[in-house]
């Protein structure tokens, strides 16, 4: 079908794409943008592993239509490091061993940091609540859980800086 | 997926047009939580897909004197969070809140909960308690109906060829009114209702019910309302025996079927039990309502 223009803003760079409508973000920014940090588990935004940020905010990037990403700004876990460092967020998952096959990570460390984002002093049922959409099925959600508060309770500022 | 063309009309009239053109072979886009995995699993083959986003005020959110105007597109964690509608219209804030995931919540919209008519909706309970009345837009101009007519069985709603469901009125209440919505799942917001039951009741300063309204989720092919429930309390004061009673009615106005989340018995007993629980934390709402908390 016709292709139409799609202006992205991506982990902070403008893109101009001319692509098909019919597609999903999750296959733009995998297929097209070879960003393939961002997964794609169920395919039908249940599991959560497709989860980037839109405008900050989480959302499933698998049942997205590309022409609804337009003119928005979309990180991905590929956006989140910084020069010579991980994010907090990354530093605390791997130093907590929140991760085992890592399939879920960058789905749940995006998710997390929307959490944050919004409530800095978010407690641990905000972040169970918010974590909701994010299916982890080899370590459980304890470690994740535990990851997540480290870097809330500071603990990453020196090493990482600010969330 | 495939579709053969995407359209953004920016005009009411403009994106009556093309529903109209393309009839039945349109599909509406809003937050695209429901309709993308159809697409995708090929459940839905349209030809044409119109998104709804660039509509003008489409997702609004707007307290006024005599009500709350919800554009249909306005999104579920919006509403679920917006402290314009803490003081009278909680439960709608309660209701969107309870549908999935944040990230589902980030995307989907009141109206798309609605159109999806699912029986088991959570976001449109809280519009059915408050009586809501949903308005059409078409080429002959808008119509309105009331939230709970709107539906018409699983997926099946009263919206013709060339229709879309432009935004919800919801009355703003009078004083003692408490409403409250209560969704029973096993996994919290992100399953599947296995009943949910939303209540408004408004008291008078004596205690007396002068208005009940309950609607029960996931328990009929559509989302109905406990009228023989409701009838049963209005012009009573709510006590122990009246609550139990109100229960069984409301036991019994439901037709639930058995399916892989609960069984139709079980369901039934739940909606005795939810509905106890609805009914009497909408009462406690109104009785702070009517002591000015």
């Amino acid at each position: 079908m016709e292709r139409m223009e799609i202006e992205l803003t991506v982990n902070g760079r403008k893109h101009t794409l001319y692509v098909s409508p019919d597609r999903t973000l999750l296959e733009i920014l995998r297929e097209e943008m070879n960003l393939i940090g961002t997964k794609k588990g169920c395919d039908d935004s249940n599991c959560g592993v497709c989860t980037v940020l839109m405008d900050g905010m989480a959302v499933k990037s698998c049942t997205i239509l590309i022409p609804q990403a337009n003119g928005h700004s979309i990180t991905t876990i590929e956006g989140l490091e910084r020069e010579n460092s991980l994010h907090p967020l990354q530093q605390s998952f791997i130093d907590n061993f929140a991760v085992q096959c890592g399939f879920c990570t960058p789905g749940m460390i995006l998710t997390a940091k929307a959490i944050l984002d919004e409530n800095p002093n978010a407690t641990e049922d905000d972040i169970r609540e918010g974590l909701h959409g994010n299916v982890c099925r080899c370590i459980g959600y304890k470690k994740i859980v535990a990851s997540i508060e480290a870097v809330r309770d500071g603990e990453y500022k020196e090493s990482c800086g600010e969330v | 997926m495939r579709f053969d063309k995407y359209f953004e009309p920016t005009t009411v009239e403009e994106c009556c047009k093309i529903l109209k053109e393309y009839g039945s072979d349109a599909k509406i886009l809003a937050g695209g939580t429901d309709l993308v995995p159809r697409l995708k699993n090929k459940i839905w083959r349209p030809r044409a897909v119109v998104a709804i986003s660039k509509l003008p005020d489409i997702d609004m959110i707007s307290v006024q004197k005599d009500g709350l105007e919800l554009g249909a597109g306005a999104r579920l964690r919006k509403i679920s969070m917006d402290p314009s509608l803490e003081k009278d219209y909680k439960v709608i804030m309660e209701a969107a809140g309870n549908v999935s995931s944040m990230q589902i919540r980030n995307m989907a919209t009141i109206g798309g909960n609605a159109c999806n008519a699912s029986p088991s909706a959570d976001a449109i309970q809280g519009l059915i308690a408050m009586g809501a009345k949903a308005v059409i837009a078409s080429q002959d101009g808008t119509r309105e109906v009331a939230i709970e007519d709107f539906f018409k069985g699983p997926g099946a709603t009263v919206l013709k060829e060339g229709e879309f469901l432009q935004k919800f009125k919801i009355p703003a209440p009078k004083a003692g009114t408490g409403a409250v919505y209560k969704k029973f799942a096993i996994r919290g917001d992100t399953d599947i209702s296995i009943v949910g039951v939303g209540c408004q009741l408004i008291l008078q300063k004596d205690g007396t019910i002068e208005d009940a309204r309950i609607s029960l989720a996931a328990v009929a092919p559509r989302p109905i309302r406990a009228t023989e429930a409701e009838k049963l309390l209005i012009g009573k004061k709510l006590t122990e025996e009246l609550l139990n009673q109100a229960a069984v009615a409301a036991e019994n106005s439901c037709t639930p079927i058995t399916d892989q989340r609960a069984t139709a018995d079980y369901r039934k007993k739940m909606i005795g039990v939810w509905t106890r629980h609805a009914v009497e934390e909408a009462a406690e709402r109104a009785k702070n309502k009517l002591n000015g908390n």
